[in-house]
């Protein structure tokens, strides 16, 4: 009987280990392989706009670079100089957000709404997709296009296809999109709502956002090709284009609540090593410091919505600072002053509550931290403002007729409402922010830079336009960084420079810091590197994809097909 | 105790007494070098049945019947006796210590014991002794030096940091590449559970092995080779450790009631801290800065005073003088003064009776181990039960239970130059020379205050008393062994076990600290992992023949393991001091990797089985020549169906050339050559064939998912590794001097990794079959014993460890794998053609024609590559140890010296230390420096030339900015802010690892006591050490490393720096 038992121990176990689902188990139970489009949609624009921004060290991506390349900031790192290379952080988390977090949900939208027929969500995606390779092929020139995100065709290795090619395409696809949009047959059973994160789910705005999308890959290739036709055609129904503040196209990111939603800009409110300094010859222009700018002597309202100071005009510093302008600390770019390195982070002016949701300066000054904003700000694709100053400069070069010194006053006009409606509908502030628009000193400087536009040279009006844009675009960086590269506008600092740095030097406001008795110290500046005509691309991409060309020279870097 | 043992006595001797007798023979057994009394030896009738056993004091008292010819006297340990009978019928026995036997039985796969000599493969054999009382808690670390051919390495300095083991190098791209440990023949699970990143933070997380009970180790070995482990299948390909508890084993003791008593106490101590300068105190080039972190201000005699510190005039106005100034002056002990003295107390009892039939063994031990830094312990319980029975129908029983439960308590780690990362040495060995510890280390809120403001990093004292990870562990071990014999030659095993530990983490981040937004952050995690483990082995020998001798045996082993997780994150404390969940005003489920929570990884379920069949047949001839083949298929849950089943074989041979030869030589007399091949496959990770999509947190409260960014190869199958092993075993002039050498090649095939894939394909990895990685090395174990005399002895063990771990190719169109993403400009990479896991990182520029640096002439730094490159190889030349013992009559001494050749460690502590300007390495600062070089434009990254002629350097700049790069990109210098080249080191290292000295009481003395044996020893432990090629005064010890038990050596994060113990232990025997 013991040894029946004996032997029947193995047998059991045996018997249960050749049961016959026994190894039937590697369903995976932690994650699905189906899902809505509803849930991919906002994880591909939150993505989108994670590729765009300033970032915070982990988030972000072009504008934390091309931010300093338009000087609106400068930092110690490897922006300065414009020395970012392809193994920089942020020149990663732009290519990955964009290709794995947007394109490829995108395309998982595409592919799972088009065989349900939903196709406002296949519309929507092809927008977004188009949108996304353009910043991309405005930032870096060639890239993978026709080959990226087709590994389920088991394409590992997508080739670069030439910069020159991929803007047909995207006109294609953003007319397949228009028509998408427009499609009254189609089933669509599932619509896009909440979900959308931009629109709501309006597609009559996605129309608008489309077109406009369009108005500005015809404008930024004019110098190339003649657009006359398409530009025409487009601004024929201004309906149809991005025609209200609320319209903009834009991504919202929300406070620190439930989850995280915060810009990643805010990121130096919190940060332990804050990098970002606004930069001086942004704050001159904006200041009217700049003798040899055409806003001399007229002070930006703006500037207390743009700019925070952590000090008030009266602290002293622990340490000496290279910058100082009262309440104003920062470093220059190129610097080589003995004070750029200093431990200046709980000093220095950060960006303020508009472009990033952090403190609007009340002149109090006190450190940045988590309690100092919402970092409710949003990103901002294409603005209203952005479409009318389109529309002045396309105006300005005689593409399309009108009077462009209405079209630049409506276009300031719209960019003073647009950081009062961002700061009311989207950042949400503890602190009480007074209204900009329509303010007396909102009005004096809008008539002020007219009045200076009717005396101004052709080329100085087109400067003015693009520098007003570059102005009212801060914190979104790669539109700037394409206008510059086709318009050779704004006007930007450059240490070589013997007029803007004599010898080699550079002069803070001589009295600008309380501190000292005297002038501020010169500061020395280089420039070592000639302005890049488009980004290095991605180290790892080149390193791993056997279809990649070898990485670009930074010093003639590849100019991008539309620039002249 | 005394009642306890007469009660045991009687039923010892209640087997002989119950017979009638012819004769009585009475005596006393005793140790023939010190005459001790010997306990527990057995004496026997020769050819016939009954037995007895030597009382407390030696004496013996057996019947015997009148026909009896003679006796046989027998310990273990000892050379057996025998003794003719005559009418004498009192004799004292004198027993001789054996030698180490050559023909050994050891431990293989699935407990099998072999002799030692029909082995065609080395065996690893560990004397549990060696590892216990010698101030080391952790069971792998005191095996370091001992075993040729195991690589051991620890992580950080604080208690229960994990330790990795690693057996002839690694065979795959991304697993842990550690052996698979079995502990009563169940695997047991040494994973590191990492909860947060160990770049950026992250505990000294301890690995699995640290829950095991040293002092319950029976035995050890190392089967190192695939030959040896070919039939434990698929995770054997890195070797397996098999331990024998003796709770699992039971054993039946040596004498009816065996306990043992040990207890050690030890001091710990931070091993070395840099010799400071207190010359000169922050600022930079010779300015002073109250804000700065670097000590290169003005020397101390040139300032009466300077502003204080403006957070502890805020702070604490109360304690500073109204000027606002004090005394300009340097704290040299300022960082000695962070640390205490640690302890380690340790405390084991063992008890272990019997009979012939039955036998219980029970082990109860506990260790409190309190480190340096303040708040850094690791406490372990320990409690082992087993018991065997025999029962008349021949089958034995054992089962054996265990539980541990430790507690790890200490700080976080990792880089604290990255945003929102808060280690716990960001600045503890290179703080400013004035900063004065001796001031509060928070403020009367009790937040955070630090001396230079400014939010940089985390006051070391505030540190390590709120930023706090705590680690709560418990393991059960149920096990049930049965055999039974069939017939004499035919013998069925079974064994069934279940091991399961439970891991319950909290890792707080107080308000007030650089880290969490200084908000506050708490992260739960609570990871369980079961593996069950049934084995069914028949064994066949049947007797053949008288020279041919034939073993077989077939077996059956079901495997199934279950990992469960939860781990959520809690932002935003309410209030301070409450580490809950609930008191956090934002939850999160899951982990947050690198500031974005990641909801995928908050709750995890993962199972995966595996059967495998197996067979084993031995053949010997004439007990000199041996063959042994063995196979085994496994179908695995883990690989798609068509590729489930998979099949590998071994095949391995020895030669005792001595024996076959019958070779008699006064100088050899031992030899034995070994050879094997063998093939063991793998099976791939759970859930690694569908693509799947991710579940994210919500976004502007939409729930969102995303296309997961490593895509799977649906069609994978078994990875393999192949291995050919030769060897010798050699002895000479009656094992004076013994020596075993093996020489491996090891190839592993056909990988199951994921591959790097370009972000265009809107995926980051592809998960697939590729590449090769190859092992090859030799090891020695060798073995000198000058002096065997009867009162001295003294034997030198050496043994040489060398492996060549080469990654030979991996996929076409892929050029290299990042093996973990550290930082954008430095990181550990595989590539064909170069070592496992080399180091590459930023370079500065040279001259392709001549070498030279190039300088920038408007900086007089070096300019930096824009491109990666190769900057070190994190796996040493060779290792060796060696240890020498010496015994005297009772006094013995042990010291075990090794040493590791070779191998790069990229250092953030050393980096620190010279350009914070703090040790006396950088002490004398007065003159400028020229960097050997010749110009070079920093845009195009070539040499300039004039009239074609390269022109040499002139640029002097200061002793600050020789050690602190004045500009990152175009100005590198050394120290901080260059390239990671610079700061990369060859990290030999000497070392005086273990010492003990110590003194067996003569037995003589415990006459009237119930002891049978008592020791008294001191232990120290790292007491010496040496790495010259780290800068002199940073006194660097290079036994760090930032991740623990993974397979990225080489890389240091601010690190805590390794111990120092000195132990005192006692060992009774009852």
């Amino acid at each position: 009987m013991t040894k029946l038992i004996i032997y029947a121990i193995p047998v059991i176990f045996l018997f249960t280990g050749c049961k016959k689902n026994f190894l039937d188990i590697n369903k995976d139970p932690n994650n699905p392989t189906r899902v809505e489009v509803s849930k991919l949609l906002p994880t591909a624009q939150n993505a989108l706009g994670n590729a765009l921004t300033i970032g915070n060290g982990n988030l972000g991506g072009l504008s934390q670079i091309l931010s300093v390349y338009t000087h609106q900031l400068t930092t110690r790192e490897g922006q300065d100089q414009y020395g970012y290379t392809g193994s920089g952080f942020y020149i990663g988390t732009t290519w990955v957000s964009v290709y794995q977090g947007a394109l490829e949900n995108l395309e998982q939208i595409i592919k799972i709404a088009s065989a349900s027929g939903d196709r406002q969500y296949v519309g929507i995606a092809k927008v977004l997709k188009a949108y996304a390779y353009s910043q991309l092929v405005d930032a870096f020139g060639d890239i993978p296009f026709s080959e990226a995100n087709r590994l389920d065709s088991s394409i590992r290795y997508p080739k670069f296809d030439d910069d020159a090619a991929i803007y047909p395409k995207l006109f294609l696809l953003l007319d397949e999109a228009l028509a998408d949009l427009g499609n009254t047959t189609a089933l669509n059973l599932n619509k896009p709502g909440t979900d959308d994160v931009i629109y709501g789910g309006n597609i009559a705005r996605w129309i608008k956002a489309t077109n406009t999308i369009k108005l500005k890959l015809y404008t930024q290739i004019r110098k190339v090709k003649d657009v006359t036709t398409e530009v025409n055609q487009l601004l024929s129904d201004p309906s149809k284009l991005i025609n209200a503040t609320n319209e903009s196209f834009l991504l919202p990111y929300g406070p620190n609540g439930a989850t995280d939603d915060r810009n990643p800009g805010f990121g130096d409110y919190t940060a332990t090593q804050r990098g970002n300094h606004v930069s001086p010859w942004f704050y001159e222009i904006l200041k009217g410091y700049n003798t040899r700018h055409f806003t001399f002597d007229i002070s930006d309202p703006r500037v207390p919505y743009y700019i925070y100071n952590q000090v008030r005009k009266a602290t002293v510093t622990a340490d000496p600072t290279e910058y100082r302008d009262s309440a104003f600390i920062s470093i220059y770019f190129g610097s080589r002053g003995p004070n750029r390195d200093r431990n200046a982070q709980n000093v220095i002016s950060l960006m303020g509550i508009y472009p990033v949701g952090g403190r609007y300066d009340e002149g109090l000054g006190g450190t940045a931290n988590a309690a100092s904003g919402t970092g409710a700000a949003p990103y901002r694709f294409i603005t209203y403002a952005d479409r009318l100053y389109l529309e002045a400069e396309l105006i300005q070069t005689g593409i399309v007729t009108g009077n462009a010194k209405t079209k630049l006053q409506a276009a300031i006009t719209e960019s003073f409402k647009q950081v009062d409606y961002v700061i009311t509908t989207y950042i949400k502030p503890a602190q009480t922010v007074p209204v900009l628009s329509g303010t007396v000193p909102v009005t004096n400087y809008i008539s002020q830079i007219i009045l200076q536009y009717d005396a101004a040279s052709a080329a100085l009006k087109m400067e003015m336009i693009i520098t007003e844009k570059w102005i009212s675009s801060f914190g979104s960086a790669v539109d700037q960084y394409t206008d510059y590269r086709r318009t050779g506008y704004p006007i930007i600092f450059n240490p070589n420079d013997p007029v803007m740095a004599p010898g080699g030097f550079v002069q803070p406001p001589l009295n600008g810091n309380p501190q000292i008795v005297g002038p501020q110290p010169v500061v020395l500046v280089q420039l070592q590197r000639p302005y890049p005509n488009s980004l290095p691309w991605y180290q790892a991409e080149l390193e791993t994809n056997s279809n990649a060309p070898g990485q670009k020279d930074l010093v003639n870097s590849m100019k991008v097909f539309w620039m002249p | 105790m005394r009642k306890f043992l007469s009660l045991f006595i009687p039923l010892l001797f209640l087997a002989a007494i119950s017979r009638s007798q012819n004769k009585i023979i009475t005596g006393k057994i005793t140790e023939s070098k010190d005459g001790n009394l010997l306990t527990g030896a057995t004496v026997k009738v020769k050819g016939a049945p009954q037995g007895a056993q030597s009382g407390a004091d030696g004496s013996f008292r057996i019947s015997v019947s009148a026909n009896a010819k003679s006796l046989v006297f027998s310990m273990i340990g000892y050379i057996s006796q025998e003794i003719t009978l005559s009418n004498q019928t009192n004799f004292n026995v004198m027993l001789v210590k054996e030698e180490k036997k050559l023909e050994e039985v050891v431990v293989t796969s699935f407990g099998i014991r072999r002799n030692d000599k029909a082995l065609g493969y080395a065996v690893g054999k560990v004397d549990p002794a060696s590892l216990l009382q010698k101030s080391e808690p952790d069971v792998l670390k005191s095996l370091q030096g001992k075993v040729a051919g195991v690589d051991i390495r620890s992580s950080q300095g604080t208690p229960g940091a994990a330790t990795r083991i690693q057996i002839r190098g690694n065979s795959s791209f991304f697993g842990d590449n550690q052996p698979l440990i079995v502990v009563d023949g169940v695997p047991f699970s040494n994973d590191q559970v990492s909860t947060s990143s160990q770049t950026v933070g992250g505990a000294a997380y301890s690995s699995g092995i640290s829950s095991l009970d040293p002092n319950d180790i029976a035995s050890m070995s190392v089967l190192k080779g695939s030959s040896a482990a070919a039939l434990y299948g698929s995770r054997a390909s890195n070797g397996v450790l098999i331990i024998t508890t003796k709770s699992g084993s039971a054993a039946k003791s040596k004498k009816g009631l065996e306990i043992s008593y040990s207890s050690s106490a030890s001091l710990e101590q931070i091993a070395n801290l840099p010799e400071y300068q207190n010359d000169y105190g922050t600022g930079a080039n010779f300015l002073f800065s109250p804000a700065s972190n670097g000590s290169w201000g003005p020397a101390f005699n040139t300032r009466d005073s300077v502003p204080n510190f403006a957070t502890y005039r805020n702070a604490y106005p109360e304690l500073f003088p109204a000027s606002g100034n004090i005394k300009y002056q340097s704290f040299p002990n300022n960082v000695k003064n962070l640390f205490k003295n640690g302890s380690v107390f340790e405390n084991s009892i063992g008890l272990n009776g019997g009979d012939d039939k039955n036998s219980v063994s029970l082990t109860a031990s506990q260790l409190t181990q309190k480190g340096y830094v303040p708040n850094s312990s690791f406490n372990r319980a320990n409690i082992g039960l087993g018991g065997a029975t025999k029962l008349n129908i021949g089958l034995n029983v054992r089962g054996n239970l265990s539980y541990s439960r430790s507690v790890q308590k200490g700080g976080v780690f990792g880089n604290n130059q990255t945003d929102g990362a808060a280690a716990l040495f960001a600045r503890s060995l290179f703080l400013g020379r004035n900063w004065d510890t001796d001031l509060p280390y928070q403020d009367k809120a009790g937040n955070n205050l630090t001396w230079n403001g400014g939010g940089q990093f985390d006051n070391p004292d505030w540190s390590a008393r709120n930023n706090i990870a705590t680690s709560n562990e418990e393991r059960m071990i149920a096990g049930m062994h049965a055999d039974f014999n069939i017939n004499k030659w035919i013998r069925v095993d079974y064994n069934l076990g279940n091991n399961v530990t439970s891991l319950d983490r909290r890792e707080v981040t107080e308000i007030s600290s650089r880290a969490a937004e200084g908000l506050g952050r708490i992260v739960l995690d609570n990871y369980r992992k079961q593996e069950i483990e049934s084995n069914l082995l028949l064994s066949i020998s049947p007797n053949i023949h008288k020279d041919f001798a034939v073993n077989l045996v077939a077996g059956n082993n079901i495997n199934q393991r279950t990992t469960t997780r939860k781990i959520a994150t809690g932002n935003k404390f309410i209030t301070r001091g409450i580490y809950t969940l609930g008191n956090t005003s934002q939850q999160i489920f899951g982990p947050v990797v690198s500031g974005v929570p990641v909801p995928s990884f908050g709750d995890l379920y993962i199972r995966q089985r595996l059967t495998g069949v197996f067979g084993d047949l031995t053949l010997s001839y004439k007990n000199f020549a041996f063959v042994e083949v063995t196979g085994r298929n496994d179908w695995s849950s883990t690989l798609p169906k068509a590729n489930r089943s998979y099949f590998y074989p071994s095949v391995s041979g020895s030669l005792i050339v001595t024996d076959a030869l019958k070779m008699k030589s006064p100088i050899i007399d031992f030899a034995k050559l070994r050879a094997g091949w063998a093939k063991v496959g793998r099976d791939a990770l759970p859930y690694s064939l569908d693509n799947v999509f991710v579940l994210g947190a919500n976004f502007l409260g939409q729930p969102t998912a995303s296309a997961n960014n490593g895509a799977n190869d649906p069609n994978l199958k078994p990875e393999f590794t192949t291995e050919i092993e030769v060897g010798t075993q050699l002895s000479f002039f009656k094992r004076r001097i013994e020596v075993d050498f093996s020489w491996y090649n090891r190839n592993s095939t056909n990988l199951i990794a994921p591959i790097s894939i370009p972000s265009s394909s809107g995926y980051a990895t592809f998960n697939t079959n590729y590449g090769r990685i190859n092992n090859t090395g030799i090891e020695i174990d060798l073995t000198v014993r000058p002096i065997q005399t009867r009162n001295l002895t003294w034997s030198i063990h050496a043994a040489f460890t060398r492996n060549r771990n080469i990654v030979k190719e991996l996929i076409e169109g892929v050029d290299r794998l990042s093996l973990r993403p550290v930082f954008n400009n430095f990181g550990p990479y595989l590539e064909a053609g170069k070592p496992f896991g080399f180091l590459r990182g930023e370079k500065v520029i040279r001259d392709s024609a001549t070498g030279a640096l190039l300088i920038n002439p408007g900086t007089g730094g070096m300019i930096k590559s824009n491109e990666l490159d190769m900057i070190g190889d994190p796996n040493p030349d060779y290792k060796l140890g060696i240890t020498n013992s010496v015994s005297y009559k009772g006094f013995f001494l042990s010291a075990l010296f090794d040493m590791t050749i070779g191998g790069d460690l990229n250092s953030v502590t050393v980096s620190q230390i010279l350009s914070r300007g703090v040790s006396l390495d950088t002490k004398d600062r007065l003159s400028n420096w020229i960097i050997p070089g010749i110009y070079g434009d920093p845009s195009t990254g070539k040499a300039i030339l004039n009239g074609g002629k390269t022109i040499p350097n002139t640029v002097a700049i200061t002793s600050n900015d020789l050690y602190f790069s004045p500009n990152t990109n175009n100005g590198a210098t050394f120290g901080g802010n260059t390239a990671a080249e610079w700061n990369t080191y060859d990290a030999t290292v000497y070392r005086l690892r273990e010492v003990t000295i110590g003194y067996e009481f003569p037995k003589s003395l415990f006459k009237k006591l119930p002891i049978g044996s008592a020791t008294l020893s001191l232990s120290g432990r790292n007491l010496w050490f040496v790495a010259p090629n780290f800068p002199k005064y940073t006194n660097f010890d290079p036994e760090v490393n930032a991740y623990g038990a993974t397979s990225t050596q080489g890389i240091e994060l601010s690190a805590a720096p390794t111990t120092r113990r000195y132990g005192i232990n006692l060992k009774v025997n009852f």
